[in-house]
């Protein structure tokens, strides 16, 4: 699935409804990056998503959230009243897409259509957060985070959607650790976790073991995030200091090799993706002609070709070496219809065509 | 003498009279067997200037050295003569069972001359040569001819060359035929016709030695299983007819008489496809591990032997987009005995011409790109030289040459041999091999597209190592051609001139050095080049049909791109100066005693 298309059809649910009881203060409105939390989030999301979905609590802080989320919806002039929130589990929607403002506009892509929903029956853990997100996205599937994480990827984010075509769930591993709260649904499990809310199941892999899910590895997250800083969430003061520090140290980083503020980096444009096209053994033995990949920042064709074994296993050996880096005696690769390549440090942009071939033209 | 009998076999049809001969060693070492012995024997035997219809013009079949040694993929014979369509050398290469019985009657090499006054058809049985009379198998296909000839001679051993009836009525692009496999290009199954030699049958028991027997073994040993692996998987998998994806893909199938060179409508016609539709089974040459022929069933049922350039010629390059036209337009070249790249290269000039309205006769009979019904007329036509048939029975450059007008300059045709499969716009180097190869336009005595695939080069530009790479590559075919040895396991050599001098020196007791195998591979180009200079080449013969230098490419991924004329006279240029050769493209004499060549 390419970007624009995966834009269309995924929503982003954040879930920001929890107690923050060890913060002592709501987590979703701690200052980030010279904003509130909640507020960075969505803007890192928004180049992905047509659609965010956030699912506050039940508390004071929700007319709080409301205020806040009114600047990045796209448009801000048709918020409805925050008194028609008042029902339980009414989601709240701050405007509703119309021909001039389709999803896929270019003109505003970061500002989607946002959603506030209230978890009225908040504090059920993760499966309930879940289920109402899932069950107020209008996306055909949703990734869905909480909102204490504050280094979201934009590049593993991309990596998880492209895989759910043929699963009804993708969610990272990560030090031996389900990631359920960074991980993306079809949302036609909604029923099924509402199920597991009634039998009070409140633990996500019950889910899994369910449904059509495929576990990312720790190897392939690592491609995309070499430190799983996706997955690092504040629950603490303490926890919150760090992030701040680790984040002001990225900016620096960033300011030394003359790149942008990490702030500009984290929403990594969409179409951080590429599309392999498969010849040959290879379209044979894999039984698709074309499949699409995120990428990594500073892709090589050694990242495709890792990525791609992680789809396709079927073709290391036979098309892709063992190694999972690089083509085996009888394939070569084209970029773009331009470009043959072999080495496996040649770069790869986003939006890239490559091609999968036989390295014998011969007729 | 190891790997050669040392003989030579002459046949005169017209006195049915036959000659065993000496064949100098010092002419089997400086070129080898297949199209280098063939091409020094046609120096030799063809006079200057000889008609390529006239008796006088020899129709040679060569062994080589390889041909019975067990290393896959070597059970080859080569033919060589004077092209009908050409003017020039044609030098053409068949395989399997045939291969193996012709070096089994004791010669490297048969000589025909003359021409019956009957049909005949030939039964070389070890020493003896039996001029036969063939009127009862006159117009029957070669795979008919065969089985007729080895229940006639009453022995299954009997293996059999043979035309079909575009053979018998001069097609200048007719084949010679053995076992589904043919010696396709340049129309050497016309000067057989030409000759009224409707078939050779052969029977031999005659083995040549190898000199290091348990040396030669087990390089075969290792080839055979080199030749399984990835290098070769495209063959095993799938065939040739994988190429047709990949080259749309990559703007280098050329389509509607090269007027484009992507083909909107191809994805039936893919060999992913076909293997996923139509596959029927694998089959393979003698003493070949690879097996690459894929044969298909159309909806008809009928199974047919599909390759690359049959696919692409039939198909795209006509606007066909099914796949049961092609493979019946197939079976059709097969059951005549014609060349389908030819065939499908003429039919699409044809085709563009009546587009123009400048064929009435191809108005008349819906030849339109595209029309499956019309190809299936015209294809028997042709070889019946029937109708429109007997224009195109001439190849699209005397056709052109007699309709005249601009229709010359789509007639895709290099010296007169039409082009295959490989857009020369967005294959520059192939540009250049097409251009300048002997025998006019053609992918296998010039691999140069093997350079534009590499990613050595930009294969949509022009620049002046060229010349050197399409030398290197012209030479290179020469050896594999003169060995014999297959194409499709050329990639499984690591170091082919050390792994190949190797192996000729363990099957003749030679030492054969990689200096010796290359020079030698320069030494048989260069006497192509020598024979068709001698025959009238003139430096504008080295050049490209008109549209591709006129017309940028329309589609694709190599959208706007074209090919200049001084783009073309600057690689070639750097090709003469590569070979050594003058700034015209002839052959100084240094350069003859340079590789011991003696007129």
């Amino acid at each position: 699935m390419k970007g624009a298309e995966a834009r269309d059809r995924a929503s982003a649910v954040i879930l920001a409804g929890g107690k923050s009881s060890r913060m002592g203060r709501p987590k979703a409105l701690l200052p980030f990056d010279g904003e509130p939390l909640i507020r960075h989030l969505v803007r890192t999301l928004a180049p992905l998503f047509a659609e965010v979905v956030v699912v506050g609590g039940a508390g004071a802080e929700f007319v709080e959230l409301m205020s806040l989320l009114r600047s990045l919806s796209s448009q801000p002039n048709e918020l409805n009243e925050p008194n028609e929130l008042n029902q339980p589990n009414k989601p709240y929607q701050p405007n509703q897409p119309n021909e001039l403002n389709k999803p896929n506009e270019l003109n505003q892509p970061n500002k989607p259509n946002l959603t506030l929903v209230r978890d009225e029956i908040a504090y059920q853990g993760p499966v309930g957060g879940i289920y109402y997100g899932l069950r107020e996205a209008k996306g055909e599937f949703v990734f869905l985070t909480s909102c204490d994480a504050p280094f979201l990827n934009l590049a593993l984010i991309s990596h998880l959607i492209s895989q759910i075509s043929d699963y009804d769930v993708v969610v990272p591993y990560w030090q031996e650790r389900f990631q359920p709260l960074h991980a993306v649904y079809r949302r036609s499990v909604a029923p099924l976790l509402g199920e597991q809310l009634e039998r009070g199941e409140l633990r996500p892999i019950f889910l899994y073991e369910k449904v059509r899910t495929r576990r990312v590895s720790e190897d392939e997250i690592r491609r995309f995030d070499p430190e799983g800083l996706s997955f690092l969430n504040m629950n603490t003061p303490e926890d919150y200091e760090a992030a701040l520090k680790r984040w002001q140290r990225l900016a620096e980083e960033q300011r030394g090799r003359g790149g942008p503020h990490p702030s500009a980096l984290a929403p990594m444009p969409p179409g951080g993706e590429c599309t392999v096209e498969l010849f040959s053994v290879a379209r044979l033995l894999a039984k698709t002609s074309k499949i699409d990949l995120a990428l990594p920042r500073e892709a090589t064709l050694a990242d495709v070709l890792a990525a791609l074994s992680d789809r396709l296993p079927v073709l290391v050996g036979p098309i892709i070496a063992t190694d999972r880096k690089s083509l085996t005696s009888g394939n070569a690769c084209n970029i773009n219809g331009r470009t043959f390549v072999r080495d496996p440090k040649a770069p790869v942009q986003p939006g890239d065509s490559i091609f999968i071939i036989s390295a014998d033209a011969g007729g | 003498m190891h790997g050669f009998h040392g003989r030579l076999l002459t046949i005169d049809l017209s006195a049915e009279t036959y000659e065993w001969r000496a064949l100098e060693e010092s002419r089997l070492r400086a070129f080898l067997g297949g199209i280098g012995l063939g091409t020094s024997l046609l120096y030799d035997f063809a006079p200057a200037g000889v008609e390529p219809f006239s008796p006088a013009n020899p129709l040679i079949l060569t062994s080589a050295p390889l041909v019975g040694t067990g290393l896959t993929t070597t059970a080859k014979y080569a033919v060589v003569t004077k092209s009908p369509l050409t003017g020039f050398i044609a030098d053409s290469l068949s395989s399997s069972f045939f291969a193996l019985e012709l070096k089994r009657i004791g010669a490297d090499a048969v000589v025909i001359t003359g021409r019956s006054s009957h049909p005949t058809y030939l039964f070389i049985r070890d020493k003896q040569v039996e001029f036969r009379r063939a009127d009862h198998l006159w117009g029957k296909s070669p795979k008919e001819t065969e089985s007729s000839l080895r229940s006639e001679l009453g022995d299954t051993g009997v293996r059999v060359a043979a035309i079909g009836r575009a053979g018998e009525n001069r097609v200048r692009f007719a084949t010679i035929s053995n076992e589904g496999r043919h010696a396709g290009r340049g129309g050497v199954g016309a000067v057989m016709g030409s000759k009224n030699l409707k078939a050779i049958a052969a029977r031999g028991n005659a083995a040549a030695t190898v000199a290091d027997p348990q040396g030669v073994e087990a390089i075969a040993e290792a080839m055979r299983a080199r030749s399984l692996g990835t290098m070769t998987a495209k063959y095993r998998e799938i065939g040739t007819v994988a190429n047709l994806a990949v080259f749309n893909r990559l703007g280098t199938l050329p389509t509607r008489n090269f007027q484009q060179s992507t083909f909107d409508d191809a994805e039936e016609l893919t060999g992913e496809s076909l293997v996923e539709n139509n596959f029927s089974r694998r089959y393979g040459c003698a003493s070949c591990t690879i097996r690459c022929e894929h044969l298909f069933k159309s909806l008809a049922g009928e199974e047919q032997r599909l390759e690359y350039e049959t696919l692409f010629a039939l198909g795209p390059l006509c606007g066909i987009q099914d796949s049961t036209t092609v493979l019946e337009a197939a079976r059709l070249c097969d059951l005549y005995g014609l060349d389908t790249i030819s065939t499908g290269g003429t039919i699409a000039w044809g085709m563009e011409c009546a587009a123009k309205g400048l064929l009435p006769e191809a108005s008349g009979i819906g030849l339109n790109f595209g029309n499956a019904d019309a190809v299936m007329k015209i294809i028997p036509a042709i070889a019946q030289r029937s109708g429109l048939g007997e224009l195109l029975a001439e190849g699209s450059k005397r056709a052109a040459a007699r309709i005249g007008g601009e229709t010359g300059d789509w007639a895709m045709h290099v010296k007169g041999l039409e082009l295959p499969g490989y857009e020369p716009r967005s294959l520059k180097t192939m540009a250049l091999g097409l251009a300048v190869s002997p025998r006019g336009a053609c992918h296998n005595r010039s691999g140069a597209y093997e350079v534009d695939f590499s990613g050595e080069v930009d294969r949509l530009k022009t620049d002046g190592r060229r010349g050197m790479l399409v030398a290197a590559s012209e030479d290179f075919s020469a050896v594999l051609d003169s060995l014999i040895v297959c194409k499709f396991l050329r990639k499984c050599f690591t170091d082919f001139y050390a792994e190949a001098g190797d192996l000729i020196s363990k099957v003749t007791g030679w030492s054969y050095s990689a200096d010796e195998l290359k020079r030698a591979g320069e030494r048989i180009h260069t006497l192509k080049k020598l024979f068709n200079v001698r025959e009238g080449w003139k430096s504008n013969d080295d050049w490209l049909p008109p549209r591709l230098l006129k017309e940028a490419l329309p589609t694709g991924v190599a959208e706007g791109v074209g090919l200049s004329e001084s783009e073309l006279r600057e690689m070639l240029q750097s090709y003469y100066r590569a070979r050594g050769w003058d700034e015209s493209g002839y052959v100084p004499k240094a350069k003859l005693s340079e590789l011991g060549i003696s007129m």
